[in-house]
This record gives C-alpha cells, sequence and structure tokens, in this order.
C-alpha cells in the first residue's frame, strides 16, 4: 500500500514538473533573460553594442548579456556561435544576419525552443520569425546622403558610390535609394557604382583610389559602407582634395576628424548603440511574457543623422536622448503584455 | 636581360605577352590607365599582392600549403601596430618584433606539419583560425589608429608612379630569386618538394626544408601585412582576409605545380600583374559591381587557360589527341622495390 502511495507522489510530482517545466529553452517566465547579442561577424561596426548590452544588462536587470561576435562574415559559423550560446542556457537573441535570408534558418530553430529573436544593424529578410527588426533605415539615409552630395555637388557632375558586401541585406536597400536620388537629378548627374568593397580595409582603399584615378570627372563621393567611407576620407585628404564632396557613414575617428578639417560635408551616424540597448529590453520583455503587439511593425527605426562639421561632439549624445525615448515608449507601443 | 628571356619558361612567357596585350587593351580603351595617380595605385597594391603569391608559392615548392599567410598578415600588422600606439614601442624594435613573430608562425606552420603529419591543407586552416582569432582577442575587431607618421607616409610615398613600398617587394624578390637558384637550402627545397622520400633517402634534412620554406612563408605574409599597415596608415583588424586567392592565383596561374618541386617566380610576377590588370581594369570600364566576382573568376581561368596552352599546346590541354599507354621499361612480374622502412 505504502509502495502504491509513493508511486502515486511520485508520478504526481512528475506531472506536476513537466507541466510547469515549459519549453527546452526555457522560454517564458518571470525570471529576467539572457540575453546575447550576435554580430554577423567582426566589424567595428558593432563595437558599441559591447558597452550598449553591458548598460542594458544594468538598466534592465538582466540575468545576463554578453555581445559574442564570430570569427569570419559566414552564416554558418553565425549559426554556430548561436547554437552554442543557446546550449549554454542564453535565452534571447539580437542578431545581425550574414545572410538576410539564410539566417531564417537558425531563427527558426531558436524560437521554436521558446527563445524570442530580434534583429539588430539588419533585418533578416521576411517572413522570418524574427519579432523585429531594430535597424537604421539604410534607405532614408543612404537617400539623404545621396541628395546631400548631389546639392553640394551644384546637382550636377559625377557621382562615385561605394557600397558593402553584396549579401548585405542593408545593400540593395542602399543602391536603390542612391540610384533613385540620382534619378531625380536627371540626367546631370552620372552615377558609378563600386560594390562588395566592404569586405576589407585594403579592398576599399584600392577600388576607392582606382576609381578617383580612372575618373577624373568624379566631383561627390557617397559611401554607404564603414570600409569605402575610411578609404575615401583618407583618400581625399592625401589628395588634398575639397573640390570633391562626400558623404559617407558612421564614426570612425578618421571619418569624423576628415568631417571636421571640411574633406567630407558629413556622415550619416546610425545608432548601433540604440538597437543592441533597445534590442536586449525588447527580449527581456518578451523573455518574461509579453507578445508582439497585434500589428505592430516588423522594422523599427533606430535613427540616422547627419553628422557635419558642428555636429562631430554632440552627436552620441543626441542618440542616446534617442534611444532612450525609444525604449521608454516601445512596451506601449509594440508589447501586449 | 637575355639571359633572363632565355631562363623564361613557356607560362611565364605567355603571361608576358598576356600582360603586355592586355596593358595595351587597358591603354587604348581608358587613356586613364597610364595615368601617373593610377600607375601608382595599381603598383602599389600588385607590390603587396605579390610578396602574399610569393609567401604561398615557396610552400607550394615543397608540396604543401599555406592557408594562413593572411591571418599571420593581419597578426603581424596588428602587433606591431598595437606595440607602436598603445605601448610607444620604437617603430624599428615593434616591426622587427612583428617580423620574427610572422617568420615564427610560418616555422610553427612547418614544425607541425613535420610531427604531426597532418595534411598541409587541414593544418595551416586551423593554425589561421588561431591567428585571426588571437587578431581578434587583441583588437576586438577595432583598428590600432594613428600609427607613427614615419610609418604611415612611407606606405603613400612615391616618387612619379612608382609606390616606396615597391623597393621592398624588389628586394624580396630577388633576394629570394637568389635563394632559389644560389643557395644549397635553396635547392634542397626544390628537392624536397620533387619527391620527398627520394630527397630523406638521399640524405637530405627534410624537417629543416619544410620549416625554413614556411618560416619564409611567414616572413614574407608579415613583410604583406606590414606594408600594407604603412598604407592604410592604421592596424586594421581585416589586414589580409582576402589574401587567399591571389595567395593561389599568383603561383598556379605562374606554373606552380601543387604536387611541388617547382617555384616558378618570373611567371608568379608575371600572374601578379595579370590579375592585378583585371582589377584595375574591371573599374577603369565600371563593369557591372554585380558581376565583378564572375569576370575576375573567369578572366583568372582564362589566365590559366592561356598559359597552358603557350606552355603545352592547345590539343594537350584539351585532351584532343589521344594519350598512348605510359611508357615502363619494368617488365609486369617484377615485383615492386620497397622501401628501406619496409624491408626486414
Amino acid at each position: 500500500m505504502t509502495g502504491k502511495r509513493e508511486a502515486v507522489s511520485i508520478l504526481a510530482v512528475l506531472f506536476v514538473l513537466t507541466s510547469c517545466g515549459g519549453s527546452q529553452g526555457g522560454g517564458g517566465g518571470t525570471t529576467a533573460a539572457t540575453v546575447a547579442i550576435v554580430p554577423g561577424g567582426p566589424h567595428p561596426y558593432f563595437e558599441p553594442m559591447r558597452s550598449a548590452i553591458a548598460d542594458a544588462a544594468t538598466d534592465f536587470k538582466l540575468t545576463k548579456g554578453s555581445f559574442e561576435v564570430p570569427t569570419d562574415w559566414k552564416q554558418d559559423l553565425q549559426n554556430q556561435l548561436l547554437t552554442s550560446l543557446a546550449s549554454k542556457g542564453y535565452n534571447g537573441f539580437g542578431i545581425f544576419p550574414t545572410d538576410g535570408d539564410a539566417a531564417n534558418g537558425i531563427v527558426s530553430q531558436l524560437v521554436s525552443r521558446g527563445d524570442p529573436v530580434v534583429a539588430v544593424g539588419g533585418c533578416v529578410h521576411e517572413p522570418t520569425k524574427t519579432s523585429f527588426c531594430l535597424a537604421t533605415d539604410v534607405g532614408a539615409s543612404a537617400y539623404t546622403a545621396a541628395k546631400t552630395v548631389i546639392q553640394a555637388m551644384g546637382g550636377k557632375g559625377v557621382l562615385l558610390h561605394g557600397t558593402g558586401l553584396l549579401t548585405d541585406p542593408n545593400t540593395q536597400l542602399r543602391d536603390q535609394a542612391v540610384k533613385k536620388a540620382v534619378g531625380e537629378a536627371g540626367s546631370s548627374v552620372t552615377l558609378i557604382t563600386l560594390a562588395d568593397i566592404d569586405k576589407d580595409a585594403q579592398t576599399a582603399d584600392t577600388a576607392i583610389n582606382q576609381a578617383l584615378a580612372a575618373h577624373k570627372d568624379i566631383n561627390g563621393i557617397v559611401t554607404t559602407a564603414y570600409n569605402p567611407t575610411v578609404a575615401a576620407a583618407k583618400a581625399l585628404r592625401t589628395l588634398g582634395d575639397k573640390r570633391i564632396k562626400m558623404v559617407g557613414i558612421d564614426d570612425d575617428p578618421i571619418t569624423l576628424a576628415a568631417v571636421k578639417d571640411g574633406f567630407l560635408v558629413g556622415s550619416m551616424g546610425q545608432n548601433p548603440y540604440g538597437q543592441a540597448y533597445i534590442g536586449a529590453y525588447a527580449l527581456d520583455q518578451m523573455h518574461r511574457g509579453c507578445k508582439k503587439k497585434s500589428g505592430a511593425p516588423y522594422f523599427i527605426d533606430s535613427g540616422t543623422l547627419l553628422i557635419s562639421a558642428d555636429k562631430t561632439t554632440t552627436y552620441q549624445n543626441d542618440f542616446k536622448t534617442l534611444t532612450k525615448q525609444i525604449a521608454g515608449d516601445f512596451k506601449a507601443k509594440y508589447l501586449s503584455c | 636581360m637575355i639571359a633572363i628571356w632565355r631562363r623564361m619558361s613557356g607560362v611565364a612567357l605567355g603571361l608576358l605577352i598576356v600582360d603586355l596585350a592586355g596593358a595595351l587593351l587597358l591603354t587604348v580603351v581608358t587613356p586613364s590607365f597610364t595615368s601617373t595617380y593610377n600607375l601608382f595605385i595599381t603598383g602599389r597594391d600588385f607590390s603587396i599582392l605579390l610578396l602574399v603569391a610569393l609567401a604561398q608559392m615557396i610552400v607550394l615548392a615543397v608540396g604543401q600549403m599555406n592557408l594562413s599567410i593572411g591571418a599571420i598578415g593581419g597578426l603581424v600588422a596588428i602587433v606591431e601596430s598595437g606595440l607602436m600606439v598603445s605601448y610607444d614601442t620604437p617603430v624599428v624594435i615593434a616591426l622587427a618584433l612583428g617580423l620574427v613573430l610572422g617568420t615564427a608562425c610560418g616555422a610553427v606552420n612547418g614544425l607541425l606539419i613535420h610531427w604531426t603529419k597532418v595534411n598541409s591543407f587541414i593544418l595551416t586552416l586551423g593554425t589561421s583560425y588561431v591567428f585571426a582569432g588571437v587578431n581578434l582577442g587583441i583588437t576586438h575587431a577595432t583598428p590600432f589608429y594613428h600609427v607613427p607618421g614615419v610609418v604611415a607616409s612611407f606606405g603613400q610615398a612615391r616618387i612619379g608612379a612608382f609606390p616606396h613600398v615597391a623597393i621592398v617587394t624588389i628586394v624580396l624578390t630577388v633576394a629570394l630569386a637568389v635563394f632559389l637558384r644560389q643557395t644549397v637550402l635553396g635547392r634542397q627545397l626544390l628537392a624536397v618538394g620533387g619527391n620527398q622520400v627520394a630527397a630523406a633517402l638521399s640524405g637530405l634534412p627534410v624537417r629543416r626544408v619544410i620549416v625554413t620554406a614556411h618560416g619564409i612563408s611567414g616572413f614574407f605574409g608579415a613583410v604583406a601585412g606590414t606594408l600594407l599597415m604603412a598604407q592604410l596608415g592604421e592596424g586594421q583588424p581585416t589586414i589580409g582576409v582576402t589574401w587567399i586567392l591571389p595567395s593561389f592565383a599568383g603561383p598556379i596561374i605562374g606554373g606552380a605545380a601543387l604536387s611541388g618541386g617547382s617555384a616558378p617566380l618570373l611567371g608568379t610576377v608575371f600572374a601578379m600583374v595579370l590579375v592585378s590588370l583585371i582589377s584595375d581594369g574591371l573599374i577603369l570600364v565600371n563593369a557591372n559591381p554585380y558581376w565583378v566576382q564572375f569576370l575576375v573568376g573567369a578572366l583568372i581561368l582564362g589566365g590559366v587557360l592561356l598559359g597552358r596552352v603557350r606552355a603545352v599546346g592547345v590539343r594537350d590541354v584539351f585532351r584532343l589527341k589521344s594519350t598512348p599507354p605510359p611508357v615502363t621499361d619494368r617488365p609486369a612480374e617484377e615485383p615492386v622495390p620497397r622501401r628501406p622502412a619496409e624491408q626486414k
């Protein structure tokens, strides 16, 4: 009799445990999330995300926040890293997809474990199980940059566009935006595009300089990727050429110095800090049980602004203010808790 | 000059003709090809990539590969710039330490290959991740800015179209040619590459030769990384990440055999001229960016085929004539000679 009671008790405990145990990944619950921010590969653009996740871990009392970089820009390496992190107990992931389409495989795996995923910096292509994409509106940013340069060129001449990896989900949006701005200028502006030159500094440096050597009539440059921007900023400084008007992207010290010294009209600042910070907040809230509000958008603009010579020392404060604002409104606007 | 012409292999001669034709074509199609600035930029890029190709050629000569040249170049550039920028190490000491590190990385490759007998492809693939991982661990993907002016200005300096960095490349290329042709170790290197078992049976120091080849490869990779760091004016963690294609394209187009035993130095030089012409030409003619990778690949394949046609003729390249059965003096029933280790 006693044996039967013990057996029933054990079965009851097992039933309760299996009912309440949740999914494999431990998704959902009242505990804080363990969040990993995983870029597509090594790149200085992502460096502010390191401090962002540390700040988010403190501000939102995450169980843990970590910034993990794959050794190379390959989707399978990012997949391996994410799988490894999931097995170590991470249960919220902010990723920059190495390949906008192929990343959907690993996203589906993580979400099926019950772990929410958001895209930070660049979007996973839809349809996707990624909840949100917190990124720069790259199309709008590239369009603003191209329009600014064309205006500085006096609305005519030859515009060089240096852009990034062809597999980067943002490259085509940037390419289309620059073409749109050039199209609006009519036949008075000729466009030369150098794509896929953001692999490394050497590729960008050689390509930009060869283009400047080959096309002496270039009087405008718009760059929509990090390495081409730094390469072009250095080239214009080396040539001492302020005749060519340029707007770059990001805030590398070389780029900012060139803006300050008048070699660049400006640079389109992005908000990688805000992308990771807000992303971590969203992941934590979803881990605690919040759901994406019906009708909430997939893409959320993390902000962009033209860093001109007078803003080189103040733009970071502007981004921090914007970040706090987006994070403050996030729950009410996009989540149902 | 006449001696060089006579020594030139069929492949090298074919490539030289292709290079001249390509340069002529680019001059006609786009006159800016011959502008001083364009020649300077192309020459500067060529000077660095030739060192990368020679780093691979020397390892191919012993019948092995080195997939870690780019990682070594990147690591050396980071260590040198880090020492100069973060620790105020004098330029000469920082550069010397970097070059010693690069040579040591190469020598470690050679020693590991010799001790473990693991295929060089796999082993150097592994060490490339180790070297790149150290690079990433040091930098967190963020460059070391503001390398000393003397280094950065050397990377940018030129006389007319002639880049100063080319002086280093010319000196090292000539030194490598002398080493391969005039020194005992250089000749042993080719002998080991031709037939490692025969070389060992002849009493050649196989381990020393392999370690030397990898050490030289590491040194050339380190110099390439140093020059690129000087050219960029900063220690960029991405230095070397795109070197795998030029490292193999140069020697393979130039006539090197993957099985070892040959070090076609002139062929490699002319092949790298072709690679530089292709990449420059595609920008000069404003090629569609989405087709550039295809065009580079197709043109390199075309260069390889032209080189082979020049060397062995059209019929052999495309196997248009029937291959005669292998000639052997040995009767069919003669036993295969045993290697010494197998003899009792």
